[in-house]
């Protein structure tokens, strides 16, 4: 019997989260996200013989003194086997434990999946548990907050509008201190290559742009970046499992490059 | 129309300027901008002191400033810019400025009279909208974009209600975000809000918003329609009506809904729907399947997909036919009623329909020249800067304004000798 122990961790959109739900809502959002899994989650769960052997390629269960609970089909036993196992039936304190283990004991590396001899995708089961988590609003709160950035402005950081501006011109700015005509082309159109950041690059580390420009610079590369929404590369949303969030910002990132009528994305990481 | 058929259709060339010597004159000539018409070029230009000003036709702004950009010609050839110094935004146009100044101001749009300007705006503090230098009295802890009512008087913005604690999650999910018109906030918030329009009759105002994680709708002055979908785009209104259009996922799959309800078939992706100019036919992109994109029109798909991408349609002016941008393999080129042009490029700009729909012209790229091509056939010339051509009122002529060797050019061809 696999039992699940962990030292405690305060986390707001966890613990204050799970307050909120209701046996029902638990129910009916677990069987709404496995109606719509058809017969690959099924195969996953038929097929798995339960031998282990994707335990060793997990950096959770070999970082952990091989804590068998760390190990990948563990995860999934502790969280959506139960699930299906009850029909949806599952207490609040078990939502919480699932999302302790779908957001911060699986990275979705899927290197669990080459171990296993019949390529089961953990990754894909652990993302369905995320998926009925964020449904549930039980997700760890910086991760909520980063989605919600997302979600309102379409970047990860909250920046306004016109902090993304500022930031880029002031950086410009910077720049040119030191190469006399280098700049930071806002809104060109037909340039060759849109650069996208990453918010965290205005929001805290805004020289990060003016590095940018510089080797855009010497090595004499036709850019631009767009002034408006879709300028951020990161997507939070999809690890997060919001997916409606997600491609929201895909396509304003796409879109962005289209306006522009650039011909490649180039994104920073 | 009006204001074309004043533009001058007869002078077959006009040389205006020199770029190659404002690129002398100047330590930096940025932000080239065209008026309509062709008849101005002005571009942001760096004085020797490292300030910006502006070079219009040669003439040059005295005014300098720490940043300047984009430039607007509004349809009477006066020019719109941004220009900061000393802390302060303001907006200048021609060599004036409005009088009112800014903490920050951006997307600058012109008003639909092609005269005055919008934008939204941070002053003391507080977000909001400014319109003609009239900024809104009830101002928020923030504004994302605007809407400007089709007769100019009316201006939207996506305002932040409450300001909330860093990380507030929960406050957050009650609700921060509404739309005001003229700085009155609608009477509720949402989660989220993202496009939003007016009614061609300036009097409703719809979006699409979020409801709660994975639930969306759109909201028509602040009341949401009762069904609640998987996620939704951009709404827009069928002109002349209060009957508001948007697509809506249901399960796995895309539709269009009037008011709620569905109103076109099954699709696997749609958005960018149009109305035809006469109101009666709506286009939109689709992908009939992952990765097969194409238009409909009424729901009918064209039977060509393209691998990458189409963009939104274009009727014509009669609403008789559809042409869209689109993409395979990398490579670009124009569809019209479901029929690509067969020749492909580097990259494209929007089709132009003449005006009785006949003819599609279109600004391409290849191997770094850009050309005019005209249903499909390249033209003659290679240019190194070129701007969207334009039909005359009686589509034999087009507006070409390019720029050859350095020189800005305006001229007036007959569209078969292109
Ligand atoms: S996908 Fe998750 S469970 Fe599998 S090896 Fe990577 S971190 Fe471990
Ligand atoms: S290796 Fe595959 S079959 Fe074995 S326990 Fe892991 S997931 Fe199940």
């Amino acid at each position: 019997m696999l039992k699940y122990e962990r030292k405690e961790i305060a986390d707001l959109g966890i613990d204050e989260s799970v307050k909120r739900l209701t046996p029902e809502k638990i129910t009916k959002t677990i069987n709404n996200v496995l109606k719509g899994t058809g017969a690959r989650l099924k195969a996953y769960l038929d097929t798995c013989i339960h031998c282990g052997l994707c335990a060793e390629a997990c950096h959770y269960y070999l970082s952990h003194g091989k804590n068998p609970t760390y190990s990948p089909v563990a995860k999934v036993k502790l969280t959506l086997w139960e699930m299906v196992k009850n029909k949806g039936n599952v207490s609040p304190d078990f939502i919480a434990q699932c999302s302790r283990i779908a957001y911060t004991e699986c990275n979705r590396c899927r290197r669990c999946s080459l171990y296993c001899p019949y390529g089961i995708d953990i990754w894909y089961l652990i993302a369905l548990v995320r998926r009925i988590c964020l449904l549930l609003k039980v997700v760890p709160q910086y991760e909520m907050d980063t989605n919600y950035s997302h979600a309102a402005t379409l970047n990860m950081m909250w920046l306004k509008q016109d902090d993304w501006i500022d930031t880029v011109q002031w950086q410009e700015e910077e720049v040119r201190m030191e190469y006399k005509t280098a700049r930071i082309p806002f809104d060109k159109e037909g340039a060759e290559v849109m650069y996208t950041p990453i918010a965290p690059e205005p929001k805290f580390k805004p020289q990060l742009l003016a590095a940018t420009a510089k080797i855009m610079h010497a090595a004499g590369v036709d850019w631009t970046m767009p002034s408006f929404d879709g300028w951020d590369n990161s997507d939070i949303s999809m690890h997060v499992a919001d997916f409606e969030t997600m491609s929201r910002v895909e396509r304003k990132h796409f879109e962005a490059a289209f306006k522009l009528k650039v011909k490649r994305i180039v994104m920073c990481e | 129309m009006a204001e074309i058929n004043n533009w001058d259709w007869d002078t077959k060339e006009k040389y205006i300027a020199d770029i190659n010597e404002w690129k002398k004159k100047f330590k930096a000539v940025r932000e080239i901008s065209i008026s309509d018409d062709g008849e101005r070029i002005a571009a942001v230009v760096e004085n020797n002191d490292g300030r910006f000003t502006i070079c219009n036709n040669g003439g040059v702004w005295e005014e300098t400033f720490e940043r300047l950009w984009k430039l607007k010609f509004n349809n009477e050839n006066q020019l719109y810019s941004l220009a900061y110094r000393d802390y302060e935004w303001g907006v200048g146009i021609d060599n004036g400025m409005w009088e009112e100044k800014f903490d920050s101001i951006w997307n600058l749009t012109l008003t639909p009279d092609g005269k005055g300007a919008v934008a939204n705006c941070k002053k003391d503090g507080t977000y909001g909208v400014v319109l003609n230098g009239n900024v809104w009295e009830n101002r928020f802890a923030d504004a994302r974009n605007l809407a400007i009512s089709p007769d100019g008087t009316k201006t939207a913005s996506n305002v932040q209600t409450k300001s909330i604690k860093v990380a507030d999650i929960f406050a957050f999910a009650e609700g921060i975000y509404s739309i005001a018109i003229d700085g009155n906030p609608w009477d509720r918030n949402f989660m989220s809000i993202w496009s939003f329009t007016f009614s061609s009759d300036s009097t409703k105002v719809a979006a699409e918003v979020m409801l709660d994680v994975g639930a969306f709708t759109i909201a028509v002055d602040g009341k949401p329609w009762d069904q609640v979908f998987g996620c939704v785009w951009e709404p827009i209104f069928k002109p002349g009506t209060h009957d508001v259009v948007a697509p809506v996922k249901r399960g796995a799959t895309w539709t269009l809904a009037m008011n709620g309800k569905p109103i076109w078939g099954e699709f696997f992706q749609i958005w960018g729907q149009k109305y035809s100019p006469d109101g009666q036919k709506l286009a939109a992109t689709v992908a009939t399947e992952f990765t097969k994109w194409t238009i409909a029109v009424e729901s009918n798909a064209w039977s060509r997909t393209w691998n990458e991408t189409v963009l939104a349609p274009h009727f014509s002016p009669d609403s008789r036919r559809v042409a869209a941008i689109v993409k395979e393999d990398n490579r670009w080129t124009i569809a019209v009623d479901g029929i690509p042009w067969i020749e492909t490029f580097d990259m494209i700009w929007d089709p132009v329909f003449s005006p009785n729909g006949d003819k599609v012209i279109a600004k391409a790229e290849k191997n770094k020249k850009y050309y005019i091509v005209v249903d499909g056939k390249i033209g003659k010339n290679g240019y190194d800067a070129l701007w969207d051509p334009v039909f005359g009122p009686d589509g034999k002529k087009v507006l070409i304004k390019c720029i050859e060797n350095g020189k800005y050019y305006r001229r007036i061809v007959p569209v078969n000798e292109i």
